[in-house]
């Protein structure tokens, strides 16, 4: 295994990233200090903490982030209420100019937001002349405190094939649109940035939500000097919303654009479930702000080892594998059921499963009060298998499928002897 | 091969499952600068190799452990982690240690239950280096060399390889089948280990270097016991912790439980030896074990769990005895101990306080067995194999702490003959150092 090598290099917008990990833009990607850091750990890229002009002066509210701590577990979401870069654009270009020279293999994205047609083509110009090698619209933040910025372009198509078209005009390297999620449907304001030129599409921002309210303030968090908002929530929690918009995306025949996914991803296997729905790169902020930079190390090597593992030389031989079988629901097949198993050898007799198949279930489950031990009426059991997601013991309940004229039993009727009571014709 | 089972004697506690090392993982503050790392005498890393399993790169972390320790299962299992990698645990502050060990031991078992495989057999360098001793210092000398592409031969005296782990440690402590998973891992980076070949006859060792191999590892360990008075011999029931504890892993286990079963036993000795000794007698059957020691509780060498284990196992601790002479009757059978009791004298600096006997207060320990574990030397005579290398007065090789070099170039020695009484984890370390040191003076000498 370990003399095998494989290739985690990926073709994005014909540019060479050396593997699919990008820093996303926020502050892990705030100055060159920062991101050599992460170059050296491993990232192939960075989209780099979106570019502000100067015309505004840009300054992040304090506190800007709240954390969405579940049990003992840290950091499940993330709630920020930062603006785009508050350093100067000379700065920052200066910064691009120097990893530019010193990490000449890594790809930098700039990212960039702006507020009228001229600033957009402006910072799209200063970026690609100083070493940028992609651009990133910002589309998509949710939070800014400036009007006819960030989402507030998302929402309206006009304005982004528009701005896309703009920037495409003023420069000649790809260019991706970075979208918010928080609309019904993205595929309409990707076709809008495709309609504007745009060679790829990024997607998830952050979706707007509210992690915590203080019980003494009855204040949203974070509390900006007595305020709190709706902001941006980030983080393993996003995750399902981020694999939704990537796959509705990569379904989107008329789109046909590369993706960039993101929302949620710490381990090789968030990852790998973004390659699968379509992506071509993959970027991170809220991993890197729980973890540090150096999760990437076990992202190349999590990812590589699967590879060996299954024989699979390239990682464009995993993009979209999971999109044949993901259909809409109407596809599926209902004659097919099943029950679920017990392995009760290695059952520790806390008894979860009957709480939740009382309570939120089939009533299939009886508990031998001796024994501590839980006992399946097959014929009720409605293969819901809500009693394996609390069961402490990994694989110890498992989906049995059942012949084709197994039938289950009907629920229960209390009201069986009041049925002169009944009050009802039938629905014409 | 030879399996002991019995009923009384069970194989190893089970370890940590995959939910319960994930759960142990999660505790981890996978903390910047990992003490625990540094705390850990063969580098084997915990910190990076919890990282990684908290991030779900399970294969990555067993391969750190791996790369790092080829005897990461047998540290594992065996290690006083509790006085290393988890005495510098951070998670203390806020509560208590990561078992850093359990979840060590779970990633190399995981590793065989899903056939993972870290290594594979490295292009062959050209070069023979010999090891003598199949003990871990041998054992990780000899992965280490293989690794960087070495033929490497191990000469082992005893039936099978892995020294004391296989022919100490009893087998509820450590199982020798867990042993031959990791055993058959070095055999396959290609390290030949010769069995019933011990290097023995004057200058063997030193010879080696002439037969062809550009180095030489010694690793023999400790093999004479102490005595308690060196005149007696070839007395019934009476015998050494080296003679006892091999016997609990060969073909002798059956002969050994009869004579335990409902017999009195007594074990000389304070140490960790001494307590395998014990708990090994009570848990084959013996009606009552006597550990006699001539300090307290407190004072004894042995880590403090295994003396509250062995407690728990129905060993009858009898402190502040010095034992003074045996009983033997005129079959040459042994009848029991003759004990004096002790005081504690105050101790001198930092010193353990020293036991004084008591005038008049001598007494008879019957016993129908009694095992002599007062600690563990280099065999005697064994200075012959290596006339040239230079070794203290108890025998010790003296060989550079960086290097593991001797006094002899070309040979290098490591594990319990350097240090005297010291761990699996030393062992793993020095035989890695060695490893590094004969490979650079490999390729010098190729320059
Ligand atoms: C009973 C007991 C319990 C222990 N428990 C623990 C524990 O729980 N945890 C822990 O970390 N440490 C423990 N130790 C200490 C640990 O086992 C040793 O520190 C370690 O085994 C030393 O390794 P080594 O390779 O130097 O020597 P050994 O393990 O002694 O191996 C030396 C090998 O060399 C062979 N040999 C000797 N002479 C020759 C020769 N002339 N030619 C060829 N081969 C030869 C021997 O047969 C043996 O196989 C224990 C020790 C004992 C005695
Ligand atoms: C504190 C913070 C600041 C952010 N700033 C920006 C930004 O300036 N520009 C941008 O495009 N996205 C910004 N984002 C969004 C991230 O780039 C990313 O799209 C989002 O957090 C989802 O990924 P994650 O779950 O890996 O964090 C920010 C996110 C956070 C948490
Ligand atoms: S993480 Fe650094 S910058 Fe942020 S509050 Fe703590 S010390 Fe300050």
């Amino acid at each position: 295994m370990a003399g095998k090598k494989v290739d985690l290099s990926v073709d994005f917008c014909v540019i060479k990233f050396e593997n699919p990990f990008l820093l996303s833009s926020s502050p892990v990607s705030n100055s060159a200090e920062m991101v050599a850091k992460a170059f050296e750990a491993g990232w192939s890229g960075v989209a780099y903490k979106t570019l502000n002009s100067d015309r505004v002066r840009i300054v992040h509210p304090s506190p800007r982030m709240n954390p969405y701590h579940y049990g003992s577990k840290r950091l499940v979401g993330l709630q920020n209420v930062e603006q785009i870069s508050d350093r100067s654009l000379k700065d920052n270009l200066l910064d691009f100019l120097y990893l530019k020279k010193n990490y000449p293999d890594k790809i930098i994205i700039s990212s960039i937001m702006g507020f009228s047609n001229e600033e957009w083509a402006y910072l799209a110009k200063a970026s690609e002349d100083n070493g940028a090698d992609m651009l990133e619209l910002n589309f998509s933040c949710p939070h800014m405190t400036i009007e006819g910025s960030g989402h507030k372009v998302g929402q309206a198509n006009h304005l982004i094939e528009k701005f896309t078209e703009t920037v495409k005009k003023a420069v000649s390297i790809p260019v991706l649109a970075k979208m918010t999620p928080n609309i019904t449907d993205m595929t309409e304001p990707a076709l809008f940035a495709k309609q504007g030129g745009a060679d790829a599409i990024a997607a998830i921002n952050t979706v707007r939500g509210i992690s915590q309210i203080g019980l003494d303030d009855w204040t949203a968090r974070p509390k900006v000097a007595g305020i709190g908002a709706i902001s941006g929530t980030s983080g393993p929690a996003v995750k399902p919303i981020g694999l939704r918009f990537i796959a509705d995306l990569a379904k989107c025949e008329q789109l046909g654009l590369p993706l960039s996914g993101q929302g949620g991803i710490e381990t090789w296997i968030d990852a790998l479930e973004y390659l699968l729905l379509g992506s071509t790169t993959v970027q991170v902020t809220t991993g890197i702000i729980h973890y540090g930079y150096r999760i990437v190390e076990e992202m190349i090597e999590g990812l590589s080892d699967y590879m060996v593992e299954r024989d699979i030389e390239r990682v464009a031989d995993l993009i979209g594998k999971a999109l044949p079988t993901l259909q809409d629901t109407d596809k599926f097949d209902l004659e097919s059921q099943g029950v679920a198993s017990y392995d009760l050898d290695r059952c520790v007799g806390c008894g979860q499963c009957l709480i939740v198949c009382n309570d939120s279930a089939g009533q299939a489950l009886e508990w031998d009060s001796q024994l501590r031990r839980p006992r399946l009426i097959e014929d009720k059991c409605l293969s819901c298998m809500v009693c394996s997601f609390v069961c402490p013991v990994s694989g110890l309940i498992s989906y049995k499928p059942q012949p084709s004229d197994w039938q289950r039993r009907e629920t229960a009727v209390m009201g069986e002897q009041l049925e002169a009571e009944l009050k009802l014709a039938a629905f014409k | 091969m030879f399996v002991n089972t019995s009923e009384n004697f069970t194989g190893m506690t089970q370890g940590f499952g995959l939910d319960q090392a994930v759960a142990e993982a999660e505790r981890c503050l996978l903390c910047h600068d990992a003490p625990c790392s540094k705390a850990c005498p063969a580098d084997t890393d915990p910190g990076t190799f919890i990282r990684k399993l908290r991030l779900k790169n399970v294969t990555g972390a067993i391969r750190t452990i791996k790369e790092n320790n080829i005897l990461g299962g047998a540290c594992g299992v065996l290690c006083p982690a509790a006085r290393l990698c988890e005495k510098e645990c951070c998670a203390t502050g806020i509560g208590r240690p990561v078992e850093i060990a359990k979840i060590q031991r779970f990633l190399v078992e995981h590793s065989w239950e899903r056939n993972f495989k870290v290594f594979e057999p490295a292009a062959p360098n050209g070069k023979s280096v010999a090891v003598v001793g199949s003990g871990p210092a041998g054992l990780s000398c000899a992965a280490e060399l293989a690794k960087q592409g070495c033929q490497v031969t191990i000469f082992e005296a005893r039936p099978e390889a892995g020294g004391v782990i296989r022919y100490g440690v009893p087998s509820y402590r450590y199982d020798v089948n867990f042993l031959d998973h990791e055993l058959r891992e070095i055999k396959e980076l290609g390290v030949e280990i010769r069995c019933n070949a011990p290097i023995r006859g004057a200058g063997e060792a030193e010879n080696l270097l002439q037969k062809g191999y550009a180095a030489v590892f010694v690793a023999t360990g400790l093999w004479d016991a102490a005595r308690l008075n060196p005149e007696v011999s070839n007395v019934d029931g009476l015998m050494t912790s080296v003679e006892y504890l091999a016997s609990l892993r060969d073909e002798q286990f059956e002969i050994l439980r009869n004579k335990l079963k409902g017999s009195t036993v007594a074990v000389i000795g304070g140490g960790s030896v001494a307590i395998d000794c014990a708990e090994s007698a009570a848990k084959l059957g013996a009606e009552d074990v006597y550990l006699v020691y001539r300090r307290s509780f407190v004072q004894m060498p042995a880590e403090e769990v295994e003396r509250i284990e062995a407690l728990a196992a129905g060993v009858h601790f009898l402190l502040l005895n010095q034992p003074v002479d045996f009983v033997i009757n005129h079959h040459r059978k042994i009848m029991g101990l003759r004990l004096v009791r002790t005081r504690l004298d105050a101790a001198v600096g930092s010193g353990r306080r020293m036991p004084k006997e008591i005038p008049g207060s001598e007494w008879v320990l019957n016993a129908d067995i009694v095992i002599e574990a007062i600690g563990n030397q280099a065999e005697s005579g064994s200075q012959n194999w290596y006339p040239n290398v230079a070794v203290d007065r108890n025998r010790l090789i003296q060989a550079d702490a960086e290097t593991r070099q001797t006094s002899v170039a070309g040979i290098f020695a490591g594990g319990d003959i350097v240090r005297g009484p010291a761990l699996v984890v030393d062992a793993v370390n020095d035989g890695k150092v060695a490893a590094k040191a004969i490979l650079e003076q490999l390729s010098q000498q190729e320059a």
